[in-house]
């Protein structure tokens, strides 16, 4: 089942049984249970989005559930407010406190940012407490009018499906959101800052969108609720329920589609039973927690499909395909400029010191474009360090760099993918649970043009622009040889494979110029003879490589231009031949005394502190 | 003059309490990088089980040594069966959650068999408060701070001397390393989440002859712990102490400037500035990664 | 927490199974007024006040024994189902529906808390319960601000009427005419500061200080400080047991020691932790299991002593609680007497008609048709207890009553 059959089929069978439930009529103790229950998987659907794409585990939200909840009760009690516009004052205010919320995941992440949320829950609960004339205290706000939309009075029987709608727009959203740029995106900085930063994806921006999503779900879950219970009261956002709505979301299994309706009415119904336990209730759910945990900790929806896949036995032995393939039309997907003759990039005196360690020692360097270029030099050279300089990862205490002419030095990562660098690191950074496809998606991210509300309606540029990335991104797939593995998961795929894999992802952003760390580094020597006539054809299309390299034979036969490093200074500068010849670049390799050049002393050896690569 | 001595007395016996806790928090982390959110439950159980122990007749000079033995026994427990198997990966948060389960269990359990209702542990040291420039403090709880700078200096000599120790440090900087070099990470968590247990029980016990000791003692504390924990840094004790101890006095302060009841609001919100302006916490490290 | 029995829906199997429950529970009985004989409770069974849910319920079964042993009600025994709340009022509104259309008890009793008993109402107006409390002593509980309240009595305290006994109790005491107000913030606390601020006017007299403090603070020193500094020399509380340890701690920290006039948050448990601490604080309530006994409670008191295996009246931890649902179910049963059948609407009728003597009380008549006497125990019955040497006795017993 793809999960577009899947979506459908559950949207289907879901209506289907709400309508049988409201035919055997209920009675209006039943119609709330199921509402409530409704409620709480638009606050779930929300949470999954959050924990199971962007990777950010909220232990708050609660509070931005009850944060809704008593902002349209405040409004409704205290000013009159109607339904309507009470519950998108809710919906308004929650969706600001997430993106509040998101701010300090730029600084901190993992534990910090759960502590962070903790608190967050427990300042909230606190003012709830505390700050009696407008939220009642204790007491909480009652006598909430009961919600009337346009002279309907939203009494049970027609609120029920009010909230079935809300929830079924919630769980639309859900997966447009997923299953569109910004989920991989959000996808891509869980699982690989580094790589998402040099694809263009904005951390801040992509986290916040998350936190965003996820409290205004909960906010219009707690409007609705608080119009069902026509009272609201802080006893029902506490820790506790943080707790149970990322248990509903683990149980449900973490990141599915249908796992939040699951793991919410499974955990709604065994409540039901722990009643009867009485004292032993809470015992009995700490211990279910605990289950769910140690059983099935991919929740059951998820172990469900990792049965189903097994099952199905959908992997099957795939075919390498020979690189770079030439049929493909590269010149269509990266669409080079027309920027050959240029310098492409320029540094002047770049330093950078960490500390009392000097990695970049006053590096002047000049790459023109549409060559290749090669970076090389022993282990702590600081070739690294001039690649982490130039794609954004550090910011050079000294010195300048421009691209094409415009001054760079100190710009973001994400800033400098979009202006058209593209890198590949030293330790392949693949989105290792994200599809082998998923993955030159992620790097087309930085092209789209259609907006959020395009993609959350669905509009038709975003079919549009989904086809035909998606259609690139399977050429590029062909281009590095690795088109029958599309569907699989990057982590799966072997050493070699990998290195394409990154290389295709970084095509996807059309870069001007390409960083690459090590590219040759595990790979056998077939494929490496692959990587030279790679590189080659890029330089032929007018992209500039620039390569950071152990392997000489393969950098001297593969670049038209070589600078050569020790101790993070340039020590040699020119072509292959001319740097294969000169006496500083064989004593840094050779060591001192292993070519004399006739007639000239040896250069004092000057000492440096190691420096850091 | 009065209130400002007497909001420095007890939130010095507060924060002892919050160093203390923080300190095992500190422990445990720099062990296996994970926390424990069961910890304010063995602060809680040391507490009640020398209750029930000197009930029963034991004295508490016996009760207490066992009750923290007992505790330890529990972090080890927690340790090998909670967080070792959902620890793996290096950003798991599995750990979280069993533990969170944990200490739900606990607590109810102690709710269902010791009962939801304090019971005074009695102590020479909490009858008679001293006074003087017209505030008081009992003896007893002048041992938390006292045993939290006690035990501070104590973690440091053990770090710093001892093989064990040092062999804890060397997990906590690199724990693959550590295991190359015959270290057993695995033993070394074990060991600190017992030692940590053992400090949180600790100050239950010496807390509860002048809070009594219930079931429900443990789990804001616990929260707060690992609040301050985090927001020292968790990367030395003697932050982990200061931190404690200082938003102990913060609290009180709060409590008596601006009100008692906005002490946990202004006071979390306090965290959060913290965690803002020192992501890595105020005296924790920077660390950079190469890329 | 909010918890339902909804099954999963995305699976067709998950969806015929859960049809199968929903129709199994919708069977409703038809006629929503005939009720079943029994009595429910939506109480705190589990959490900080368990203990509070415990005793309502000792009282209620030893009433509800004697009860069935005498051939029970219209020839029906009576039955006894517990629900528990945790203390949340939006559990107590699932509890109020479950026990009002799904198990269609008769009468549902109310808990502990007085914003649980809020917040139910609504719902009990909605489906027709008659609902009577048993220790939520807060006003708005029976006086409803729109007058409507048609379903809902008490046995019990009514804020309302509290605030001026403790205020004239205070101002009996009272040396320097200086009150001060403790009160914890929750909906008990918070929502006593107006009727006492209004006792204390009524007398002619203004609090000279208010204090608030929250649910398991263990230093109230700054508040206490405060109260000195303004010259109170009797406190009135609201507090509860846990809480009111710390608060006679801080004031033995900084050796204050006011005298202290209670509502009945406090009971026996304070006595057992603070001890010699407690020694003269005086606490309203409507009934006491320590000291001298009337035959009948004394039976009452060897009955619960069998069943729950105590030992000594002071292990009642909720005395007044544990009395006034005995007396209600008592009420309870000549109501249906009267009424002659298990019918709500007849039951509420015929509570007007009920006269009975209890253990707290002579009442007669139980209740009237007025938004006020929708309670049954009038301030004429409360009572002044006292502790001493860590027992709470009624103050006669102890040497702590006002010789005149």
């Amino acid at each position: 089942m793809t999960a577009r059959q899947q979506f459908i089929a559950t949207l289907l069978l879901g209506v289907a049984f709400l309508l049988l439930f409201r035919q055997l009529d209920p009675t209006g103790y039943q119609i709330g249970l199921m509402m409530r229950c409704m409620i709480l998987m638009i606050v779930t659907i929300g949470l999954n989005i959050l924990i199971g794409h962007a990777g950010l585990v909220s232990l708050g939200q609660a509070a931005l559930y009850g944060l809704g909840a008593y902002v349209a009760a405040w409004l409704a009690v205290k000013q009159g407010v109607q339904f309507l516009p009470a519950i998108i004052a809710g919906v308004v205010v929650t969706g600001v406190f997430g993106a509040v919320l998101a701010y300090p995941t730029v600084r901190v992440r993992g534990v910090y940012l759960a502590v962070i949320t903790i608190a967050f829950g427990l300042v909230f609960q606190n003012i709830l407490v505390e700050w009696l004339p407008v939220t009642g205290g204790t007491q909480g706000l009652i006598g909430i009018p009961r919600g009337n939309v346009f002279g309907i009075s939203l009494t049970r029987p027609i609120y029920f499906w009010v909230v079935a709608g809300c929830l079924i727009v919630a769980f639309i959203i859900q997966y447009n959101v997923i299953h569109s740029r910004y989920g991989r995106a959000m996808r891509a900085t869980a699982q690989s800052e580094n790589a998402a930063k040099a694809l263009g994806i904005n951390l801040a921006a992509t986290r916040t969108l998350a936190f965003v999503i996820s409290a205004t779900l909960a906010g219009l879950a707690g409007g609705l609720y608080t119009f069902l219970n026509l009272f609201v009261n802080y006893e029902t956002f506490t820790f506790f329920h943080s707790v149970s709505f990322l248990l509903m979301v683990i149980l449900g299994g973490t990141g599915t589609l249908v796992g939040p309706v699951i793991g919410t009415s499974i955990l709604t119904y065994i409540a039901e039973i722990l009643q009867d336990l009485q004292e032993w209730q809470i015992f009995a759910y700490g211990f279910l927690l605990a289950a769910v945990m140690f059983v099935m900790p991919q929740g059951i929806v998820g172990s469900f499909s990792a049965l189903w896949e097994r099952f199905l036995s959908r992997s099957r032995a795939r075919e390498t395909q020979g690189w770079p393939d030439r049929s493909v039309p590269l010149l269509e997907i990266l669409r080079p400029g027309e920027e050959r003759g240029q310098i492409a990039l320029k540094t002047e005196a770049l330093t950078l010191r960490f500390g009392g360690l000097t990695a970049v020692d006053d590096v002047s360097l000049e790459v023109q474009s549409g060559t290749v270029h090669a970076l090389i030099g022993p282990n702590g050279a600081g070739k690294s360090s001039l690649l982490n300089l130039i794609s954004g990862f550090y910011v050079p205490t000294d010195g300048r760099i421009t691209f094409f002419g415009a001054s760079i030095a100190g710009l973001p990562s994400h800033e400098l993918a979009r202006q058209g660098i593209a890198r590949t690191f030293q330790n392949t950074e693949l989105f290792g649970q994200m599809s082998v496809l998923e993955n030159v998606m992620a790097g087309f991210h930085a092209h789209y043009r259609n907006s959020l509300a395009e993609t959350l309606l669905r509009l038709p540029r975003f079919g549009r622009e989904e086809h035909r990335f998606f259609s690139q991104a399977h050429q590029l797939l062909k281009f590095v040889g690795l088109a029958d593995f599309a569907e699989e998961e990057a982590r799966n795929l072997p050493f070699g494979h990998q290195r394409r894999l990154e290389i295709a992802r970084a095509l996807a952003l059309r870069p001007k110029m390409l960083l690459l760390d090590e590219p040759a580094a595990g790979l056998i020597h077939s494929e490496i003879e692959d990587l030279k006539r790679l590189i080659r054809l890029l330089a032929d299309h007018g992209i500039t490589v620039v390569l950071v390299e152990h392997h000489v034979e393969m950098v001297m036969t593969v670049s038209d231009h070589v600078t050569v490093f020790d101790y993070g200074r340039v020590i040699a500068s020119g072509t292959a031949a001319q740097v294969q010849k000169n006496p500083q670049v064989i004593e840094a390799y050779f060591g001192h005394g292993s070519v004399m050049p006739r007639g000239r002393p040896m250069p004092a050896r000057v000492e440096h502190s190691g420096a850091a690569e | 003059m009065g209130e400002i001595l007497q909001y420095l007395l007890t939130g010095l016996s507060l924060g002892g309490i919050y160093a203390l806790v923080a300190l095992g928090f500190y422990i445990m982390w720099e062990a296996s990088k994970a926390a424990n959110f069961t910890h304010g439950d063995v602060y809680m159980f040391g507490a009640v089980l020398t209750v029930v122990l000197v009930e029963k007749g034991l004295p508490v000079l016996l009760a207490a040594p066992i009750a923290i033995a007992a505790a330890a026994v529990i972090g080890a427990l927690v340790e090998r069966l909670l967080v070792r198997p959902f620890n793996k990966e290096p950003n798991a948060i599995g750990w979280m959650l069993t533990t969170i389960a944990a200490g739900i269990m606990i607590e109810s359990m102690a709710t269902i068999t010791y009962g939801p209702l304090g019971r005074p542990l009695p102590s020479p040291l909490a009858e008679q408060p001293i006074r003087f420039g017209g505030a008081g403090i009992y003896p007893q709880e002048m041992l938390l701070p006292i045993a939290a700078v006690a035990a501070m200096f104590g973690l440091e000599a053990f770090y710093r001397r001892t093989t064990l120790g040092r062999a804890m440090r060397a997990v906590a900087f690199n724990r693959t390393t550590a295991g190359l070099m015959g270290i057993n990470p695995n033993r070394i968590a074990l060991i600190a989440f017992a030692l940590a247990a053992a400090i949180g029980a600790l100050a239950g016990i010496l807390i509860a002859p002048v809070v009594q000791a219930m079931p429900a003692m443990g789990t804001l504390i616990g929260l707060k712990a690992f609040g301050v924990a985090i927001v020292a840094g968790i990367a030395n004790a003697r932050g982990v102490v200061v931190v404690g101890i200082c938003y102990g006095v913060i609290e009180k302060f709060i409590e008596g400037y601006i009100s008692s009841g906005a002490r946990n609001a202004v006071g979390f919100t306090l965290m959060i500035l913290a965690l803002l302006l020192f992501p890595q916490g105020i005296f924790g490290r920077r660390e950079v990664v190469k890329v | 927490m909010i918890w339902n029995f909804l099954r999963s829906t995305s699976r067709a199997p998950a969806v015929l199974a859960g049809t199968a429950l929903v129709l199994s529970l919708s069977i409703a009985p038809a006629n929503a007024q005939k009720a079943e004989p029994c009595i429910a409770g939506s109480w705190e069974l589990t959490g900080a006040l368990a203990h509070t849910g415990l005793a309502i319920k000792m009282g209620i079964d030893a009433a509800v024994d004697e009860i069935n042993e005498a051939g029970g009600v219209l020839g029906q025994k009576l039955r006894v189902i517990a629900y528990d709340d945790q203390g949340e009022p939006s559990r107590a509104v699932d509890n109020a529906r479950r026990i009002g259309e799904r198990d269609n008890c008769i009468i549902m009793i109310g808990g502990y808390r007085t914003p649980n008993a809020l917040a139910i109402r609504t719902v009990l107006n909605e489906i027709g319960q008659p609902w009577m409390g048993v220790i939520s002593a807060g006003t708005r509980v029976i006086e409803w601000e729109s007058g409507k309240n048609e379903w809902m009595f008490r046995v019990s305290a009514k804020d309302r009427w509290v605030a001026p006994f403790l205020v004239d109790h205070a101002l009996q005491r009272t040396k320097a005419k200086k009150i001060g107000f403790m009160f914890e913030a929750t909906g008990w606390g918070q929502g006593a500061v107006p009727d006492v601020e209004a006792a204390a006017k009524a007398k002619g007299t203004a609090l000279v200080g208010k204090e608030t403090f929250n649910i398991a603070d263990q230093d109230m020193s700054a508040q206490l400080i405060r109260l000195r500094d303004a010259g109170a020399d009797t406190l009135i509380f609201y507090t509860v047991d846990r809480e009111t340890d710390a608060i006679l701690r801080s004031m033995d920290r900084i050796g204050y020691k006011p005298t202290i006039v209670s509502a009945w948050g406090i009971g026996v448990q304070l006595g057992k932790t603070a001890g010699p601490l407690t020694e003269g604080v005086l606490v309203h309530g409507t009934f006491a299991w320590t000291g001298q006994l009337s035959p009948r409670a004394q039976k009452v008191w060897e009955r619960i002593k069998a069943k729950e295996k105590l030992k000594d009246p002071s292990e009642l931890v909720l005395p007044s609680g544990t009395a006034n649902a005995y007396d209600a179910v008592y009420i309870i049963a000549e109501a249906l007497k009267i009424a002659g059948a298990y019918d709500k609407k007849k039951l509420r009728d015929a509570f007007y008609q009920v006269k009975y003597e209890g253990i707290i009380a002579n009442y007669d008549p139980a209740f009237e048709k007025t938004v006020e006497r929708h309670d049954a125990i009038l301030p004429a019955h409360y009572k002044l207890l006292a502790y001493h040497k860590g027992i709470l006795l009624p103050v006669a017993q102890t040497p702590h009553a006002l010789r005149f």
